[in-house]
């Protein structure tokens, strides 16, 4: 009786589609680029590259290290917002660090944090005594602390978009209600109650971080030491190496540093077990930590100061774009002016229409998509969570280890430099985002909104356009905004996808940066965070006046 | 050699040839060479030409896309720079092709290139050629005055690449803090050593950084004939004294040597800011510019070594699979007309210096060249010069680096 | 207690050994009744035993896992070869279930069917409908700035406008406060006895029953069936 099972094959071509789209090019990118890494000749070049071991570390180590206090500082302000307003402003505020790209904040965090940078400019001379900018190691420090600090400032609004998207699923406010007035703490509580489900909800965007963190290229170039460098780094240059022989050495690294992030990722699940016992045995313990006020407001300190270097890094950015010179001490530049605008407008002209373009076709594929599959697995969770999760696969994988063999395949079907061949670059990264966030809300919809249509009757299609995508709208306007800052700042798929023809944002201030062309950088840097910005305040402004008194439509 | 007379008749035919606009009556180059000048225009005309080209200085692109417009004006060729960060990527690309099996419809039509990236296209024969010495204004190019064109890094270019400009390897130094300017290896090491923190170079495999430490070891030989032949066992004895003196110099360096720019620009930027006090380039227009834009303080001056500067030219070739063939062989024609390289030449552009043989230019055109007015910081191009290596050294010297100093 | 009528060509709902199962278990004994014109036959039992879901089956919307045996006829036509939007049975949930990003007059326009006049006619419809229910100059009004009578009300109106051949009531009442619950009662009963609709209530209230004034079948568990 049940209208199901005689539909189910046409209603999964598009769950299908998308596995396809999201995993084909990775898997058969991954098989033509780690084809050279069989040669022995290469691994063990590649043992005796000078600095492996600490380049390996520091990889590791700062990726590791980056996503764990993100993980650790996300769920802390989330538990001293508690209260579902705050919350919708932090969130808020996490958006447009979201929305720029990674390569941005890098270049305006080293701008401020660099021994000539606006922080020390601030209190220079008058406080320092320096007229000359002091020799002090702050950024590309040895350790990668600066790296570490790059990171976590992109990660945790991040993670705490992520995980506000997840309360949706978990009943926080009564959780904690219930675990204080037992008398628990309102971090002990939260880590008791609310953490555990929470965090199960954001494995694979979690994970993802943790992949970002160690195999990233643009946030290291600004930010990550260079003696040694991170293996990522490496890996890098051996690339573009024209000496052809390394490339079987670039191979074996790609793959070694795959191998690596596998295995990370396993240790921190194995970590992740582990704690849950200890927070199940914890939680038997009866205590309770009431008296945290002082971590609250180290909380508290810690998020303001992020929150500090995020506005800074703007601002530096900015202030950078207008200075010819800038010599330090000065807080303002010398003769400040917009020149570096007027050049870059002959760049702006033409990476600007591109990168709307490729963030538009891209976003807009992405939302139908998503919004197809989404309503084809209405009525199956799991198979929604299957979907979310395979999609993610792309996310986990280093970008190198399947960037090259993919171009290589490009050029065999004469799809390189096409726009289809980069916008399918772009949706591998933009689907999993903007899926993810369609198709919570697809299922979060009340389903009996489509059924009292139907029996009003409309048809299914009726329903469909005049409910179910009207009840989406405002997550749809998420999902446009997130799809298209992902799409904004896809860097390497668009270099390879696209035969270097593609001039967007991010190629640009890529290409300025390498050349260390700050000024230059600084304009296509800020250009690049503004774009998403405003596609951002244009949907909340959208969805603001769309549904100006609909008070009961779901967010 | 030249006479005055020669060189006139020729400048004389050529002045016509570019007042029609032609610049095709091939009269010399036809007798000796199978290029039909007309034919290669003919064809030219409504192809799309993707020039791969290093990106990083917005003068340099602002120049490239007066190129495209006087291209598509004078030849109907539509010029599309393709920004590279690193020339590497372009020889990635045309290998991937190779690989890929497309030996026809290439990617890239003319890239711009030189040295090791130029060695290893030859070396797997993926360049077009040769093609360089035939086009009509390839009869201007200073051959015999420049040998850094038909030798690239001692590799004999054979009109596989096109000379397009020349480097002069140049330190940029504050004149405010180097009252008296070191001419050699030891005096800059002294000058290091006084003023701790204030000096550093671009780390290698960076090009600015390598053709630093060739500068420096070329420097300390008297004897250069070894560096042009690959490396050998001699590696080690020839490039002690280097490693003595960066030894010496790395812990009085900027970051005590932890830490390097990652390239001759973005040392720029930190002698802009104040936080050294050298920078190096391969064109000492480069300062006058960042003078006369206020990025430099107007105290910046440029120096080379008494020894001589590393010098190389830089070219742009065609791969063998182009697309847009006889299309890129009409920019590169065009890129060494005088016009174009009277205005690469010009400090307000550019400020790279030509390849061409001034002084055998017709008389209007040398004008254009006697009218630039170099700024404060920039050097005569004459002055003792330093032939690159042989690539092999560059790719050894990367590599001991490496080993000594980025292991941490 | 209950009068259990074969399925026969006749006016009204009928329904004909239905049973609704979940995972190969049966929720309630197999159930055949009709409900006549204008008349109220009231369906209880407690929560969990498939009243809702009852409801969700005769409408066609019944969701996996559920599976469903039976027949449902309306007038004599078997209505389970119909997709839901041609059943024509207009349903009341316990939440008003009002769109929440239409106005209440553009919930209430919902229902009317194609060609139901010119746009000012069916605005006119739509304002009348309202003021028939107290609800005079709520068109424009967020249907989340209505107390629950009010609602209740508007989806009363959003069903009657379709021209339902019958109606569903899946405890529209419960969650109304006990004097308003009265007045909304007899309003929903009145408007459909005036049209002669056949009305399938289920619920678990006793008063809910009584007020209906027809016939109460109580469903018995799947397990008392085997």
């Amino acid at each position: 009786m049940s209208r199901l099972p005689q539909r189910a094959p046409r209603r999964l071509g598009a769950p299908l589609l998308l596995v396809g789209i999201g995993l084909l090019p990775v898997l058969a990118g991954l098989a033509a680029t780690l084809g050279p890494a069989t040669s022995s000749v290469a691994w063990s070049e590649l043992l005796r590259t000078p600095g492996l071991g600490r380049s390996l570390g520091l990889s590791l180590g700062t990726g590791v290290v980056a996503a764990l206090l993100s993980l650790l500082l996300a769920h802390g302000l989330l538990a001293v917002l508690a209260t579902p307003r705050a919350i919708g402003r932090a969130r808020a505020l996490a958006l447009p660090l979201i929305a720029m790209p990674h390569l941005a904040l890098a270049i305006g965090v080293a701008l401020v944090l660099a021994p000539s940078g606006l922080l020390l400019r601030l209190v220079s001379p008058w406080l320092t005594g320096f007229d000359q900018p002091p020799d002090w190691i702050t950024i590309q420090d040895p350790l990668g602390l600066a790296l570490i600090a790059g990171l976590v400032l992109k990660e945790t609004p991040f993670l705490l978009l992520a995980l506000s998207a997840a309360l949706a699923q978990v009943p926080a406010d009564r959780l904690m209600l219930q675990a204080r007035t037992l008398g628990y703490g309102r971090l002990r509580a939260w880590l008791l109650c609310v953490a555990p489900p929470l965090q199960r909800q954001i494995t694979l965007p979690f994970a993802a971080v943790v992949v970002f963190g160690i195999s990233n290229v643009d946030v290291a170039l600004a930010l990550g030491p260079s003696t040694p460098p991170t293996f990522a780094m490496l890996l890098w240059e051996w690339f573009l190496d024209p000496d052809l022989t390394r490339r079987p050495l670039a191979a074996a690294g790609a793959l070694l540093l795959m191998g690596l992030c596998v295995g990370v990722l396993a240790l921190l699940w194995a970590g992740g077990h582990a704690g849950e016992h200890w927070r199940r045995a914890s939680a038997a313990s009866g205590w309770r930590a009431a008296g945290d006020a002082g971590l609250q407001r180290l909380l508290r300190g810690v998020g303001l100061a992020f929150a500090l270097l995020g506005a800074l890094a703007l601002l530096a950015l900015w202030l950078r774009s207008i200075a010819p010179a800038w010599r330090f001490p000065a807080i303002w530049p010398a003769r400040p002016g917009f020149a570096a605008w007027r050049e870059a407008t002959a760049l702006l002209g033409d990476a600007l229409p591109v990168t709307a373009g490729l963030a538009a076709l891209t976003t807009a594929l992405a939302v139908a998509l998503a919004l197809a599959a989404a309503e084809a697995l209405r009525d199956r969770p799991m198979q929604r969570a299957a979907l979310a999760a395979l999609l993610f696969v792309p996310l986990l994988v280093p970008q190198f280890s399947f960037l090259f063999g993919l171009q290589v395949l490009l050029v065999r079907l004469r799809l390189d430099g096409s726009w289809l061949a980069v916008v399918w670059s772009h949706l591998v990264y933009v689907l999993p985002y903007v899926f993810g966030v369609v198709a919570a809300a697809r299922g979060a919809l009340e389903p009996r909104w489509r059924d009292v249509a139907l029996t009003l009757g409309a048809t299914p299609s009726e329903a469909y356009w005049r409910v179910t995508l009207p009840l989406l709208a405002r997550a749809l306007l998420l999902a446009i905004a997130i799809g298209f800052s992902v799409s904004v700042a896809v860097y390497l798929p668009t270099l390879f996808a696209g035969a270097g023809r593609f001039a967007t944002l991010a190629t640009e201030a890529a290409a300025t940066i390498a050349a260390g062309n700050l000024r230059a950088a600084a304009v296509a840097a800020a250009t690049m965070a503004s774009l998403p910005l405003a596609v951002l305040a244009l949907a909340v402004l959208l969805s603001a006046l769309l549904f100006r008194d609909r008070r009961d439509l779901p967010s | 050699m030249r006479s005055d007379r020669r060189a006139f008749l020729r400048g004389a035919c050529a002045a016509g040839a570019i007042a029609t606009g032609t610049l095709g009556i091939p009269l010399r180059a036809s007798a000796q060479s199978p290029l039909d000048w007309q034919r290669v225009l003919r064809e030219a005309r409504g192809q799309q030409v993707y020039f791969n080209a290093w990106a990083g200085d917005e003068a340099v692109n602002r120049y490239i896309a007066w190129a495209a417009g006087e291209v598509r004006r004078l030849h109907g060729v539509t010029l599309t720079h393709v920004r590279v960060n690193d020339p590497g990527e372009s020889v990635a690309r045309v290998l991937a092709e190779r690989q890929a099996g497309r030996n026809s419809g290439g990617s890239v039509d003319l890239l711009w290139i030189n040295g090791e990236n130029f060695a290893a296209l030859r070396r797997e024969n993926l360049l077009h050629g040769p093609w360089a010495d035939d086009i009509p204004n390839a009869r201007w190019i200073d051959r015999e005055g420049n040998p850094t064109i038909v030798r690239d890094f001692t590799i004999p270019t054979e009109g596989y690449e096109l000379a397009w400009g020349n480097s002069r390897f140049t330190f940029f130094y504050d004149s405010a803090a180097v009252t008296r300017p070191p001419i050699d290896p030891a005096t800059l090491l002294a000058w290091i050593d006084a003023n701790p923190g204030r000096f550093t170079y671009p780390q290698p495999p960076q090009f600015h950084g390598t053709s630093f430490l060739k500068q420096l070891l070329l420097a300390m030989h008297k004897q250069r004939a070894p560096f042009q032949q690959p490396v050998a066992d001699n590696f080690a004895a020839l490039t002690e004294p280097l490693w003595g003196w960066l030894d010496a110099a790395h812990p009085r360096l900027w970051r005590r040597g932890r830490v390097f720019p990652a390239s001759g620009p973005a040392q720029r930027r930190l002698l802009s800011d104040g936080e050294v006090d050298w920078a190096m380039g391969f064109n000492s227009a480069e300062a006058s510019r960042a003078i006369a834009s206020g990025e430099f303080p107007s105290t910046i001056r440029s120096l080379r070594l008494a020894a001589g500067a590393l010098s190389n030219s830089h070219f742009v070739a065609i791969p063998v699979n182009a697309r847009a063939r006889a299309a890129a062989m009409v920019v590169g024609n065009f890129l060494v007309s005088p016009a174009a390289q009277a205005r690469k030449a010009d400090e307000r552009w550019w400020g790279d210096a030509t390849v061409l043989a001034v002084e055998r230019l017709p008389a209007a055109e040398r004008a254009r060249f006697a009218a630039l007015k170099p700024g404060p910081a920039t050097l005569p191009a004459s002055g003792p010069v330093l032939d690159e290596p042989h690539p092999s050294w560059m790719i050894a010297l990367e590599r001991e680096w490496a080993r000594r100093y980025r292991g941490g | 207690m209950s009068d259990v009528a074969p399925a026969v060509a006749v006016a009204g709902l009928a329904l004909s050994d239905v049973q609704l199962s979940l995972g190969g278990q049966p929720l309630f004994a197999p159930l055949s009744a009709s409900v006549a014109p204008g008349e109220v036959l009231s369906v209880t039992g407690p929560s969990g035993s498939g009243k809702s879901s009852l409801l969700a089956w005769a409408c066609g919307v019944l969701a996996p896992p559920f599976a469903a045996s039976g027949d449902l006829r309306l007038d004599g036509q078997s209505l389970l070869p119909l997709p839901t939007e041609r059943r024509r049975l207009g349903i009341l949930f316990q939440d008003a279930l009002l769109f929440p990003h239409l106005s209440v007059g553009a919930n209430v326009a919902f229902g009317l069917r194609a060609g139901s006049g010119s746009r000012a006619q069916r605005r006119r419809l739509v304002d009348d409908a309202l003021a028939s229910v107290g609800l005079a100059g709520f068109r424009e009004r967020d249907p989340a700035t209505l107390s629950g009578g009010e609602r209740v009300r508007v989806a009363l109106l959003r069903v009657l406008l379709a021209e339902p051949r019958a109606v569903l009531l899946d405890e529209p009442f419960s969650r109304l406060d006990a004097p308003l619950r009265e007045s909304i009662r007899s309003l929903v009963f009145g408007r459909c006895r005036e049209r002669g609709l056949p009305v399938l209530l289920v619920t678990h209230d006793a008063a809910d029953v009584a007020a209906a004034g027809g016939r109460e079948l109580a469903l018995r568990s799947g397990a008392d069936a085997r």
